[in-house]
């Protein structure tokens, strides 16, 4: 690093920099119209506040919530993160995820599961089949010319339908009728890091994930050729890269990425067992992590323990107060709209300028 | 008094290209007048800035004598300017009508007044002879009937100039005789005129008057009765070859690139390249002129293996390539500076060294066992930033933030650091200032001179008579002529074998073909 020229690491701690700015930028504005609308529809608006802006760091217990979200967030953000960086719009973590959790619970339920292995062979049966099912829709794409955002979408709905099914029909269950296995052996399970809390070897796993996505994008060529792909196609194909190649194992390895993930859920101190809609809409909020994080690997975490926060102060404050946690869904939208539009902290004095009318879009095509 | 006047427009893009230079146009109402000139020439921006998509650094326009400035095509249509360009903006799956009066709809109440509108379409395309059915979707129709369906909407918002732009690049023969019956017809009803073009047999048989651009100046302006082929063309392309480039003696012998009878085929079907054979030497450079889209874009995509082949055989060093991939051929020693540097030859969101790195990605230079060496990527790409003089930050800039010329310097630098065997180069100068562009020459004879063999194409004569040492003209996917590069071949010369106009023996060829 030490013969990069001065100007270059200005230029790039400058970029960084400018997107910090955006990204808290816009983390204000949404909070702001957050506070407004509580203030409109609450008959205690500070109490709520307070409880969504300070509950997640108040007890150990809710400080353990917290990084549990962290560490699942961060994991569902790399996956989108690198089928971002690759400029293909698979959506198929959820659909991973289940695949992931079933694996991993056939693999911890069976005699495999009461022994040491159990713990490590689970969460390997999760990434591959993770990675079966992320590969899915790539070679359908690549053969069939099948849209990603479609198949894989429809790939999520045959996955949680398949869960239900298998818990349901196939699966040891601790008494007829519930919709959960029993629990997992003790020793399958991801012991707590932090007795009494959630933060158990997930929290490790993420944070391998986050150096290992890191070194795969920036380190090696794969990685290169990944990002050349997602920067134009056609010039990777002029320079001799196979772009298909490319787009099947990035959305394959995004699968492994999304089966951990599921095993994270099911074999974690969160559940320690499989049941049906464990994941609760999570693995979505990856596309939002990784939004914001503009596809950077180091950037996801950083994002995550932001949004883990407002998750769970939203979750608190749903739980205490009379304002529903729908109300996140606000801070989302608005975070999304400024972070992905090109928003910059002058637009508010341009919005009161009288602009012309952006002539790119009246032009279409014209430009071209 | 004229209907339309622009007056020293000046128009300089960002990153340096300039476009427009003290360009003046002057349109008098009721006429046809066409701007006419080579790619690049600056015709499409100076239009672009008369219906308000850009807007000019410097000169003036006046409507009706009165000066008005356009900031968005909004206000330009408002004035009675109306546009139609080469790549159509319809809805396909809307109806023709809908198509035209989107926008602006007759309305009915609150509701929309779908049999008024049909009925109003269809008669404006009674009146001006632009016969197109309202009903069916947009999408479903030739490209023809598209066209008139652009043409009316410009029309159905009260167009008094309709700027076409290269109109009869994309019809059939049969299909420009209609235009053109439609275009004197609107001409007889009062309405004025601009037609941007480069083929001139078009040009002389449909205008009243011609303003002639070339280099993103203003030549001359024109009575279309005053000329001849051959002297606009003589205006367009400009007598002087403004740059000379000195070219070593090589030895021509070894046979470095075969091509037999090759025919690519396009999406539509047509026919692009139609039966070419021809060979490329060791140290010899090869220039393919003609009209763009006569098939040198597409058999220099074919030797490259971007584009797949309908027929014939490809050779590069004596080896059958037909079926190898780009990665393989580069391998065999093919290098290349594709056509359109930010559609294919870049990665602009990429940094300068991940640019010139790309296409050595089984080098063991840089790549071993699968991770990247970055301290040979950016020393390398350090070392050619220097020898290639790119005015860059740093290796780890992107390459986005550079200047045409600089980005282009980017592609040349990656393609050439390392001799190839078989250079092709396509518009390697387009929207290149001249110190590049001297800079780049230089450098593609100096890969001819070390014994490359290079295919150029190029839709600047002076490039092909500067740098080549044969010529072959291409018209409609084949060879129509052969020339050895002496210092007596003219551009008007070769311009005739362009147009289609005449055509070698195959014994008159034979002398140049090797």
């Amino acid at each position: 690093m030490s013969n990069v020229p001065a100007i270059d690491r200005a230029s790039r701690f400058k970029a960084i920099q400018s997107e910090v700015v955006r990204a808290l930028g816009a983390l204000v504005i949404a909070l702001a119209v957050t506070t407004i609308v509580v203030f409109l529809t609450s008959k205690a608006p500070l109490d709520a506040l307070t409880q969504l802006f300070t509950a997640p760091a108040a007890k150990q217990r809710t400080i353990g919530l917290w990084v549990d979200d962290i560490a699942k967030l961060t994991v569902t953000g790399l996956a989108f993160s690198l089928v971002f960086q690759a400029r293909q719009f698979a959506m198929g973590v959820q659909g991973q995820v289940y695949i992931g959790a079933l694996a991993s619970s056939y693999v911890v339920l069976s005699p495999l599961g009461e022994t040491p292995l159990g713990l490590a062979l689970g969460v390997l049966a999760a990434m591959a089949a993770g990675a079966f099912y992320g590969f899915l829709p790539g070679i359908a794409k690549a053969r069939l010319g099948a849209n990603e955002i479609v198949s894989s979408l429809m790939l999520n709905y045959i996955a949680i339908e398949l869960c239900n099914f298998l818990v349901r029909v196939s699966l040891p269950k601790p008494q007829p009728g519930v919709l959960t296995t029993i629990d997992f052996p003790k020793i399958s399970v991801f012991p707590a890091l932090v007795a009494n809390t959630r933060i158990d070897y997930g929290l490790i796993f993420a944070i391998v994930a986050v150096a290992v996505v890191w070194f795969a994008l920036y380190r090696t060529s794969w990685g290169l050729k990944l990002r050349l792909v997602g920067h134009n196609a056609r010039f990777a194909e002029y320079s001799g890269i196979r772009s298909t190649f490319i787009m099947v194992s990035a959305m394959t390895a995004s699968g492994a990425l999304g089966g951990l993930l599921g095993a994270m859920f099911v074999q974690g101190q969160t559940w320690g067992k499989l049941t049906v809609q464990f994941e609760g809409g999570l693995a979505f909020e990856g596309i939002l992590v990784a939004i914001v994080a503009r596809a950077r690997p180091l950037a996801v975490p950083v994002v995550a323990i932001f949004y883990a926060y407002l998750r769970q102060g939203a979750a608190l404050m749903n739980v205490r107060t009379d304002v529903p946690a729908e109300v996140i869904g606000v801070v989302t939208a608005i975070i999304i709209l400024l972070v992905s539009s090109t928003f910059s902290l002058n637009f508010i004095t341009r919005l009161f300028k009288r602009a012309p009318v952006p002539v790119a879009a009246a032009a279409g095509s014209a430009a071209k | 008094m004229a209907l339309l006047e622009a007056i020293g427009i000046g128009k300089t893009y960002p990153g340096g290209v300039v476009a427009n230079d003290g360009v003046g146009l002057v349109i008098e109402p009721g006429e046809v007048h066409a701007v006419v000139g080579e790619n690049g020439a600056g015709k499409s921006t100076l239009m672009k800035i008369l219906f308000g998509i850009e807007q000019p650094n410097a000169g003036t326009l006046l409507l009706d004598g009165k000066p008005v400035s356009f900031a968005s095509p909004r206000q330009a249509i408002e004035a009675g300017i109306g546009m139609v360009f080469q790549h159509f903006s319809l809805v396909p799956s809307f109806s023709v009508y809908e198509n035209v009066v989107m926008g602006s709809e007759p309305r009915n109440g609150i509701t929309f007044d779908r049999k008024q509108a049909i009925a109003e379409v269809q008669a404006l395309s009674d009146k001006f002879r632009l016969k197109v059915d309202p009903t069916p979707p947009v999408g479903t129709l030739p490209v023809g009937q598209q066209q008139r369906v652009e043409i009316l909407k410009a029309l159905y918002r009260n167009a008094r100039v309709l700027i076409l732009d290269e109109p009869t690049a994309v019809l059939a023969p049969q299909e420009v005789q209609e235009l053109f019956v439609a275009i004197r017809s609107l001409v007889e009803q009062g309405r004025t005129v601009i037609f941007i073009a480069h083929k001139l047999p078009e040009v002389l048989e449909i205008s009243d008057r011609i303003t002639v651009m070339r280099q993103g100046k203003t030549v001359g302006q024109v009575k279309t009765s005053d000329v001849t082929e051959k002297s606009l063309a003589a205006m367009m392309v400009g007598r002087e070859v403004t740059l000379r480039v000195e070219r070593k003696p090589t030895d021509q012998s070894e046979r470095v690139a075969e091509v037999k009878d090759l025919r690519v085929v396009n999406a539509r079907g047509t026919e692009i390249v139609a039966g070419l054979t021809l060979n490329v030497n060791a140290g010899e450079i090869v220039g393919l002129v003609g009209v763009e889209g006569n098939g040198q874009a597409e058999l220099i995509e074919a030797v490259a293996g971007l584009r797949s082949v309908a027929g014939g055989t490809i050779k590069v060093a004596n080896r059958d390539v037909s079926g190898v991939g780009v990665l393989e051929r580069r391998g065999l020693g093919v290098a290349s500076i594709p056509e359109d540097r930010i559609a294919t030859g870049l990665a602009t969101g990429a940094t300068v060294a991940e640019n010139i790195v790309a296409t050595r990605l089984d080098d063991k230079r840089y790549v071993r066992n699968g991770l990247l060496d970055l301290k040979a990527i950016k020393a390398n790409a350090t070392k050619l930033i220097e020898r290639f003089s790119i005015r860059v930050g740093g290796p780890g800039s992107t390459v986005g933030t550079l200047s045409g010329g600089n980005m282009q310097k980017v592609v040349v630098a990656r393609e050439l650091s390392e001799q190839p065997k078989l250079l092709l180069v396509n518009q390697p100068t387009r929207g290149v200032d001249l110190g590049a562009t001297q800079f780049i020459w230089r450098t593609i004879t100096d890969t001819r001179d070390a014994g490359a063999a290079v295919l150029l194409s190029s839709a600047d004569l002076s490039e092909l008579l500067a740098l080549s040492d044969r010529l072959l003209v291409l018209y409609r996917g084949k060879i129509v002529a052969a020339f050895i590069n002496t210092p007596d071949l003219t551009p008007e010369t070769l311009g005739t074998y362009m147009l289609g106009l005449s055509t070698q023996t195959p014994e008159e060829m034979q002398v140049a073909l090797k």
